[in-house]
């Protein structure tokens, strides 16, 4: 199983809106893979048809299970973490740590327990008096814990301050991470999660827009500060996004070969936020 | 079929209540049910709910009579 | 059996302690501390003689009957118990997987390796099987301390205290009945039981203005489809009948359990459970 996920034409509709619209997506084994887009694009949505919190209609394996048929044994394989505190309020902390140990039959209570002493969480505190921060530092020693194959985080940091943002995908990257597992986060804050990405989606309006590893994002995309007298031989070969930048233009190629693109003027590659900007805009010209 | 129960809530609670209220008129038509007589079986406290007028008479003569104690003046 | 599974069901159903401690153990606490209250309230307003009468006159009601015969009187003690439970069931079945869905908890519930099958199920056996024993050992508590409190007024009226020591063992037995009883009624009630999950698990707000109303609804288009009311029938049954509710005698338990109406009642809440368990995959 070289594919952690394989998502074919998912379509989602609440009432007439249409959250889901032909997603297909396939993730290997091993990537840490970033589904960006803006608000109401799909993110939450596709995590949740994932893990079997939602269902869609189209074809779609998780961890080579349907996740819509058998969501309970999927999740002895997956792990699952969302923007919105969802640990009961009104359990303790050492309670949600006995319920997951009694009921994960992967969870390691040492693990756990040693991640937590590294923080300031009580045990003895409710969950409704912690800080939005320590519920989630909570939630991610819980799940380091579990010994998973995918990890789904929907916007984990967001409403959280600076230190317990970097602190948190530090934790990810050094002690969840081993190069076998797998990490789908998504996101709306890109520049945070740029550097640790090994694969890169975007969704928008209820389709994948975007669908690459990063190694290949400098191959395809190439971003060209053109020189002033050369701005109608840039135009010619066709640029997905054209910006001004202190004065000079940036132009954002798609598929040219660099070497075409050498004479215009200075080449980059994009970052992923601007090349967010970039795919957004084509989608809405057409 | 499948698909159709539980496309959503509605359609899985309309089928459910469909299911139920099949097995239940079903059964109702072949048996005969009628509805159980509410009845205390009290000798202190004498209800019976198809006997509700009756139940009010003797409650009636009873608190007469208790009237009446009380008329006597007897503390 | 699964020994982990065991574990597994385990945690669930002490989740729901935890969740609901209220309806586990507030409300029948509250109940007893108000009933011994009460009781140590009245007797000091009685002139000391007259207790000392009443004791005696207790002692000696019960005087040749076995614990086991005085067990359907002193259970008769235990109505207030019997109601709170009654009320807290519809509160407790009305709420919680609704309540999961409101604190949005649902997400981390199903995020665990837990059907929504066991969800329900443990959900049932909480209410059915475990509160009443939090119920049993809350009443003997009070009992216990009741005991203590007549005992000494007896001590110190100079009361003969041997019928007393029976009506303890009578007490103790009482609380095998009210378990009993309670159980049973909880079989019995399997239809409204799954009723009120159902639209736990349905409603997205005001769980039971829809459980209600769509009874209504259904009752009347019952009638003006086939001309029939056995929904509402089976409604008054269910909610309106003392019959069902206490059991006085250990020989009448299997009648109770194995009667047709109770086994009928099981298939059509299990139709009803069946639909809950569905329902709980819409999270939103």
């Amino acid at each position: 199983m070289s594919n952690i996920v394989e998502a074919k034409s998912l379509r989602k509709n609440y009432g007439s809106f249409t959250a889901l619209d032909g997603v297909d997506l396939t993730i290997p084994k091993g990537a840490i893979s970033g589904l960006i887009g803006p608000n109401g694009a799909g993110k939450t949505t596709t995590l949740k048809a994932l893990i079997g919190l939602c269902d869609v209609d189209g074809e779609l394996s998780v961890v080579g299970r349907d996740p819509r048929i058998s969501r309970h044994k999927l999740m002895e394989d997956v792990c699952f973490i969302a923007d919105v505190g969802i640990l009961p309020k009104w359990l303790k902390v050492s309670h949600v740590i006995d319920y997951v140990e009694a009921v994960h039959p992967r969870f390691d209570r040492k693990k756990a327990e040693k991640f937590l002493s590294t923080t300031d969480i009580p045990a003895n505190k409710r969950i409704k008096d912690l800080s939005k921060g320590m519920v989630t530092q909570l939630h991610l020693a819980l799940v380091m814990a579990i010994e998973v194959q995918l990890l789904v985080l929907d916007e984990p940091t967001l409403g959280l301050d600076i230190i317990y943002r970097k602190e948190f995908y530090d934790r990810l990257l050094n002690d969840f991470y081993d190069g076998n597992r797998t990490i789908i986060i998504s996101t709306h804050q890109v520049e945070e999660i740029e550097t640790l990405l090994s694969h890169l989606v975007f969704i928008n309006k209820g389709k994948i827009v975007l669908d690459s590893s990063m190694s290949d994002l400098s191959d395809i995309y190439t971003e060209v500060l053109v020189d002033a007298d050369k701005l109608e031989q840039a135009d010619a070969l066709q640029p997905i996004y054209v910006r001004k930048l202190l004065g000079k233009n940036s132009y954002t190629f798609e598929s040219v070969p660099r070497e075409q693109l050498k004479m215009l003027g200075e080449l980059h590659t994009p970052s992923v936020a601007d090349l967010f900007v970039a795919k957004l805009k084509e989608e809405k010209h057409g | 079929m499948k698909d159709l129960i539980l496309r959503n809530r509605y359609t899985l609670l309309v089928v459910t209540l469909i299911v139920y209220m099949g097995v239940l008129v079903t059964e109702g038509m072949i048996t005969g049910r009628k509805a159980r007589v509410i009845e205390f079986e009290n000798p202190y406290f004498d209800f019976n709910s198809t006997d509700f007028e009756g139940f009010r008479e003797r409650r009636n003569v009873n608190e007469n009579i208790r009237a009446e104690f009380d008329d006597t003046g007897d503390v | 059996m699964d020994k982990f599974a065991v574990l597994q069901f385990y945690a669930l159903l002490k989740r729901e302690v935890l969740e609901h401690r209220n309806i586990f153990i507030g409300a029948p606490v509250v109940v007893a501390l108000l009933l011994l209250v009460a009781t140590i309230w009245v007797a000091m307003q009685i002139d000391q003689s007259q207790l000392a009468e009443g004791l005696l006159f207790v002692s000696v009601l019960f005087d040749g009957l076995s614990p086991f015969d005085m067990a359907p009187f002193i259970m008769l003690l235990a109505i207030p118990f019997y109601l709170t439970l009654y009320v807290c069931s519809v509160i407790y079945l009305i709420n919680t997987l609704y309540q999961d869905r409101k604190e949005m908890s649902v997400l981390f519930w199903q995020s665990m390796p837990v059907s929504n099958l066991q969800t329900v199920l443990s959900k049932i056996v909480a209410i059915v099987l475990v509160a009443p024993i939090f119920y049993v050992l809350i009443i003997f508590a009070m009992y216990l301390i009741a005991m203590v409190w007549l005992t000494i007024l007896g001590i110190s009226n100079d009361v003969d205290l041997v019928g007393i020591g029976y009506l303890f063992l009578a007490a103790i037995a009482s609380l095998v009945l009210i378990y009993i009883s309670a159980v049973v009624t909880g079989l019995w009630l399997l239809p409204s039981v799954g009723w009120l999950l159902l639209f736990s698990a349905f409603a997205k707000k005001t769980p039971l203005l829809w459980a209600a109303g769509v009874l209504i609804l259904v009752g009347f288009l019952e009638d003006f489809i086939f001309g029939t009311q056995f929904l509402a029938n089976w409604v008054a049954s269910q909610t309106s009948d003392p019959n069902q509710y206490l059991i006085f005698e250990f020989q009448s338990v299997f009648e109770r359990v194995f009667n047709y109406d109770t086994l009928f009642g099981i298939v059509v809440g299990s139709i009803l459970i069946a639909g809950a368990v569905f329902m709980r995959r819409f999270t939103d």
